[in-house]
């Protein structure tokens, strides 16, 4: 979660619950709500490579925040974190594993193993299809796109792996 | 049925041009049938119409004055009703400076319920115009006498002459044509009757009788007779005589229609053939998506049967109505052919209709069969035919044709049957065309050079009251004549047969008649003769055999030495030198003198010059030219030209559109590959062309093969015999496969060019 | 045939449709066993070529099986005659394709009123019944327009209008979203599971999982057999998110 709050923060100083909130505003369903806590632990890390700056302001009627901002490295590092191109998903390798290791372990034929996960994937797109319609903000909406896509061709790779196996 | 019935209306409206299309040839095809059988009825039956028409009566009687006819139907079984009595009496009229014998007949001013005269043009009598007179319509173009005219009545004494007026041309049953039936019929009001004939002894009483069993006339003629005593019957004519006095030979213009409208049919329904089942291919998506929706196949079928069914019934009604719009103006110039004469009869109207109606059925039944088979599946897939460059394409395709060329022949015929079809349909059209224009130059040969067909001479001269010697001399002074042939006319009676024949003495051995002989030669020395065709087949005789016949009691033996041409007399002549039956002692009084004319001297003109020398006494008179009637047929044959032009280039729309799907799709691979739009162009156009080239090739071949034999064969009905046929004129000729040619190019690129059809890039995909 | 008293809306034993294709048989679908209850809305799916389509046109009498029985609401049809099968079709089960294929020279509402008329209506019933389904899917506007001026989307539209016209017992879709962007396919996926929700037996083919999924069951189909018979559970909010949708942060 380092390099979100630091974009975040690239906009303008906050503090921890304006950052909460703002990541909720943005990713909305497709993030899992991030609790307070790991935000404040996350923060503190940060501060302690040299990345974010803290300052407490003084409230009048409320206790006083920590009001976090970018240092000059931390701006650096948002930059070159945006620049550089990301790594691509995993590949499923547990399921991979499963595949591989089940005549071994005896337990299950390799068909009735693709199609329980074939079953789990459909319901998981099933699940991912009616957030995507449910979605009316356009960043939740692409990742929840993007995630459809990732199942499709998981799914593509069973229907490969059967293939093989039949 | 409601389902079926929305299908066809979606359908028709989708595809206005179409159904137009097929409504429109079946009734091109019904109007051509109809015209020709109404061609034909009014030429070879004349009576029937106008007897319908004019509710007419089956006998007609001359009484003598004041017999009392009132009381016929109760005293004679089988009399329905009476026309008449008329007074009617005999007299001259002058008109066109000729004299004519004439029977004035009066009527009242309101036209009778029986026997009503038929008006052609102007109105009937009227009470006010005591001098209107109404004239027969054969007399009245005899006399070249229209509505609006005057002429000039004498009684037969001479004793008084009362100018009149011509205010209508009226048709009869009551007797047959001019001059067949002399004398000509006038209508006058019983006024005037009185004025011209004021002596009450010579005039008759006119009397019609409907009867109700009209194959019992003579029975009931005879019981008239009996019960009104023999003396006071004149004249008694019955309806078969005015039938058979009516019937004519010349059935030409409606057999000629008869055939044009067959081939049309024929066409007809292969162009019907070739649009249904184009379309059953186009659409066999949507034909069998029909079947997925719960349309059974014989719903289907019955669907587009039904279809075309209704699109044949409106082409028959509007041939009906076309029909009867066309009749009067075609049979204008038909003499005494009219409109009511030509009446089509029922029963052929109904076998015609039938007959279209079941030619557009039966053309609409294979590609309906078809259709029904469209197994539902073809609705989910729809794949365009391939086919494979032929061994011919590709010898071409290696000798460096052009790439457009070799495309465009190949895609001519990757859909076989089709292209079979619009080859046929569109070779019968040109075939049929073809002969057409060799009807079109025979009729310009035979005006060109009557001699031809055996009018040399165009004038025909009786002494009438003069001398032979006095007309002699006219004749020889006249500079407009170039040759005088005196002629006698004889019944002769030819062993064997029952009916009498005529035969001509035209000139004399020495000084034949320049008749035009088409076989043999003409005879120059006694009892040598030519004959026509028709007289020979009559005879069963051929050229160059004996025929032995009767000169009231004395025995010629003739040699037929040539085959002549001669329109006259029926087709049915013999001639000879004059002198053989002088020699033979059968002895015939001279009949007329023939003149043939100094060449760029008109008929009209030496009639005109033969009467001012004659003080009007000669009768004088215009050879009638076959060529003149002939003249409606080329109106005919250029309205059946572009009936059958019509039909052609629906063919090639047709082949030209069910190329349409096929083509969009190797447009595009075309203009992939690097054709340029002129080459898609030129590959389009060849498409229809190669099969215009090949129906053309063989419709004009087949169509200048048959069209000399064929104008013989029809001319030989005519009595013309064979030998006029001239073969169509290559300038024609050439027009229409230019013309053809030329259409088929532009329908091949005709529905390309609509720019919203074309979508260039979408027809690439699945 | 109308009640639901018990009987599935659709059942085969042992379906098989062998081609006899360039002197070697290929079979299609061998042995297909399928139920469909009513007011079920199952997919087929599996990869091309597995003889989805195959199964689904058997199972309108667009083509005639090869051996096996298939019964629909309680009634033997297998053995129909092909005008038989067009009756059925007329009234009990609507068809749509991954072309459309509506009926080139009709307008949108006569080819919905055709279907509605086939069914039995009364002109004026399939009247109603054309604007009442028009107005649902949102094509009233283009009512009188001609087939071909719609886009995919729209014409698929009409297409399913069509199929609801006679108030089938059974929808058969053929890969309905085949030939749509992802967009009018949504919105085709969409207007199915409406009907759905309002009682209709739908039997959809598609290759396209995502499409599958939106099925109660999702039926697998390899090589023309049923490798699997798969209920959709019903998973209602809050989900469990996948693991995809874990950001790695």
């Amino acid at each position: 979660m380092r390099m979100p709050l630091l974009a975040l923060l690239a906009k303008e100083p906050a503090h921890g619950y304006e950052l909460k909130s703002q990541l909720e505003q943005i990713f909305g369903e497709a993030y899992p709500a991030p609790n307070i806590g790991q935000i404040y632990v996350t923060l503190q890390r940060l501060e302690r490579d040299g990345l974010v700056r803290s300052q407490d302001v003084v409230q009048v009627t409320r206790p006083n925040k920590r009001v976090y901002e970018l240092t000059d490295a931390g701006r650096e590092a948002v930059i070159q974190w945006i620049d550089k191109p990301s790594e691509g998903p995993r590949i499923r390798d547990e399921f991979f594993m499963k595949l591989a290791l089940s005549p071994v372990a005896g337990t299950s034929d390799r068909l009735g193993l693709i199609n329980r996960q074939r079953r789990h994937y459909l319901s998981q797109l099933r699940s991912l299809s009616e957030l995507a319609v449910a979605a009316d903000r356009r960043i939740p909406r692409l990742l929840i796109e993007g995630a459809i896509l990732h199942l499709q061709a998981d799914l593509d790779w069973l229907q490969r792996c059967q293939e093989d196996f039949v | 049925m409601r389902a079926m019935a929305r299908w066809i209306r979606a359908d028709l409206r989708a595809s206005t041009a179409r159904a137009v299309v097929v409504a429109a040839m079946a009734a091109g095809v019904v109007t051509a049938l109809l015209l020709s059988a109404g061609l034909l009825q009014g030429a070879t039956n004349p009576w029937q119409g106008l007897f319908t028409a004019t509710k007419g009566a089956q006998v007609w009687l001359h009484l003598s004055p004041s017999t009392d006819v009132r009381k016929l139907p109760s005293q004679v079984a089988g009399i329905q009703a009476i026309a008449g009595p008329y007074p009617a009496t005999a007299a001259t009229v002058a008109a066109g400076g000729q004299r004519t014998r004439v029977e004035l007949r009066a009527m009242g001013p309101r036209l009778p319920p029986i026997g009503r005269p038929l008006l052609v043009s102007g109105r009937w009598l009227a009470a006010g115009s005591l001098t209107g007179v109404v004239l027969e319509a054969t007399f009245a173009q005899a006399i070249h006498a229209d509505a609006g005219g005057t002429l000039v009545l004498d009684n037969v004494d001479g004793t008084a002459r009362v100018r009149v007026r011509v205010v209508g041309i009226a048709q009869t049953a009551d007797q047959g044509f001019y001059p067949d039936q002399t004398p000509g019929l006038i209508w006058v009001l019983p006024g005037l009757l009185r004025q011209v004939e004021p002596n009450a002894g010579h005039t008759e009483e006119v009397v019609g009788l409907r009867i109700a069993n009209p194959a019992a006339a003579s029975l009931v003629v005879q019981q008239v007779v009996t019960q009104l005593g023999s003396s006071s019957v004149g004249t008694v004519s019955t309806w078969q005589q005015v039938q058979q006095s009516m019937a004519r030979r010349d059935p030409l213009l409606g057999l000629l229609l008869a055939l044009f409208g067959l081939m049309a049919l024929g066409a007809a329904v292969l162009a019907i053939v070739n649009v249904t089942s184009g379309r059953v291919l186009l659409q066999t998506a949507d034909l069998g998506m029909l079947q997925t929706l719960g349309f059974t196949p014989v719903q289907v079928m019955t669907m587009l049967t039904a279809e075309h069914a209704l699109l044949a019934g409106c082409g028959i009604a509007a041939g009906l109505l076309a029909a009867r719009l066309l009749m009067p103006a075609l049979l204008g110039g038909v003499p005494g052919v009219s409109a009511a004469a030509a009446t089509v009869p029922g029963g052929w109207a109904a076998v015609i209709v039938a007959g279209c109606f079941g030619a557009v059925l039966l053309a609409t039944a294979a590609p309906a069969w078809q259709a029904g088979r469209v197994r539902p599946i073809a609705a989910v897939r729809a794949v365009p035919p391939r086919g494979h460059l032929s061994r011919i394409a590709s010898i071409a395709m290696a000798a460096r044709t052009p790439p457009a060329l070799v495309l465009g022949a190949r895609s001519a015929f990757v859909r076989r049957l089709p292209a079979a079809l619009t080859i046929c349909g569109l070779a019968i059209p040109i075939m049929m065309i073809t002969i057409g224009l060799g009807f079109w130059s025979t009729l310009d040969e035979v005006q060109r050079h009557p001699a031809d067909i055996g009018l040399a001479a165009r004038v025909t001269v009786s002494p009438g009251p003069l001398t032979t010697a006095q007309t002699v001399r006219l004749i020889h002074a006249d500079t407009q004549v170039h040759r005088a042939y005196t002629c006698v006319l004889a019944e002769a009676l030819v062993p064997g047969e029952t009916t009498t024949i005529t035969t001509l003495g035209m000139g004399t051995s020495r000084q034949p008649y320049p008749f035009h002989v088409v076989q043999g030669r003409l005879y120059h020395a006694p009892e040598q003769a030519v004959a026509t065709a028709a007289l020979l087949s009559t005879l069963r005789i051929k050229v160059g055999q004996f025929v032995r016949m009767w000169f009231g009691g004395v025995p010629v033996t003739f040699h037929i030495v040539g085959r002549i041409i001669d329109p006259q007399y029926g087709g049915q002549l013999l001639a000879y030198g004059r002198d053989t039956l002088a020699d033979e002692g059968a002895a015939a009084p001279i009949g007329f003198y023939s003149l043939v004319l100094r060449p760029g001297v008109s008929p009209r003109a030496a009639v005109a010059a033969l009467m001012r020398a004659s003080g009007r006494r000669l009768d004088v008179a215009e050879v009638p030219d076959p060529a003149d009637q002939l003249g409606i047929v080329r109106g005919a044959v250029a309205a059946l030209i572009a009936v059958l032009a019509v039909i052609g280039l629906t063919s090639l729309l047709t082949t030209s559109l069910l190329g349409y799907r096929d083509q969009l799709r190797d447009v595009s691979v075309l203009r992939a590959m690097g054709l340029t739009p002129l080459q898609v162009r030129a590959a389009l156009m060849t498409r229809t062309t190669v099969l215009a080239l090949i129906a053309v090739g063989i419709g004009t071949i087949v169509g200048r093969v048959f069209s000399v034999p064929l104008i013989s064969a029809v001319s030989r009905l005519y009595g013309l015999g064979a030998g006029i046929g001239s073969p169509p004129s290559a300038w024609a000729l050439a027009a229409a496969v230019g013309l053809a040619v030329g259409a088929a190019a532009v329908t091949g690129i005709l529905p390309f060019r609509t720019p919203g059809r074309l979508p260039a890039v979408t027809i690439l995909g699945p | 045939m109308t009640g639901g008293d018990g009987q599935q809306v659709l059942r085969t034993v042992n379906l098989t449709k062998a081609f006899a294709g360039d002197g070697v048989a290929v079979t299609a679908v061998r042995g297909a066993d399928l139920e469909l209850e009513h007011g079920e809305f199952a997919a087929i799916t599996g990869p091309s070529g597995a003889g989805k389509s195959t199964l689904l046109h058997m199972l309108g009498g667009l083509e005639r099986p090869s051996s096996g029985e298939i019964w629909l609401n309680g009634q033997r049809v297998d053995q129909l005659s092909q005008a038989r099968w067009a009756i059925l079709r007329r009234r009990h089960i609507g068809f749509v394709f991954q072309f459309f294929n509506l009926v080139s020279n009709m307008t949108v509402a006569d080819n919905v009123e055709l279907a509605a008329i086939m069914g039995g209506a009364s002109r004026k019933q399939a009247r109603a019944r054309r604007e009442e389904l028009l107005g649902e899917l949102g094509l009233a506007g283009k009512a009188h327009a001609a087939p071909a001026r719609l886009s995919g989307g729209e014409q698929q539209r009409v297409a399913l209008a069509r199929a609801m016209a006679n108030r089938p017992l059974l929808l058969l879709a053929d890969e309905p979203t085949g030939n749509l962007d992802s967009a009018a396919s949504l919105a085709v996926l969409a207007l199915l599971g409406r009907v759905h929700a309002d009682g209709q037996s739908i039997l959809l083919v598609t290759h396209d999982l995502r499409v599958a999924s939106a099925a109660d069951r999702v039926i697998s189909l390899f090589d023309g057999m049923v490798v699997d018979d798969a209920p959709m559970t019903a998973q209602r909010h809050p989900t469990p998110l996948p693991d995809v949708l874990k950001l790695r942060g």
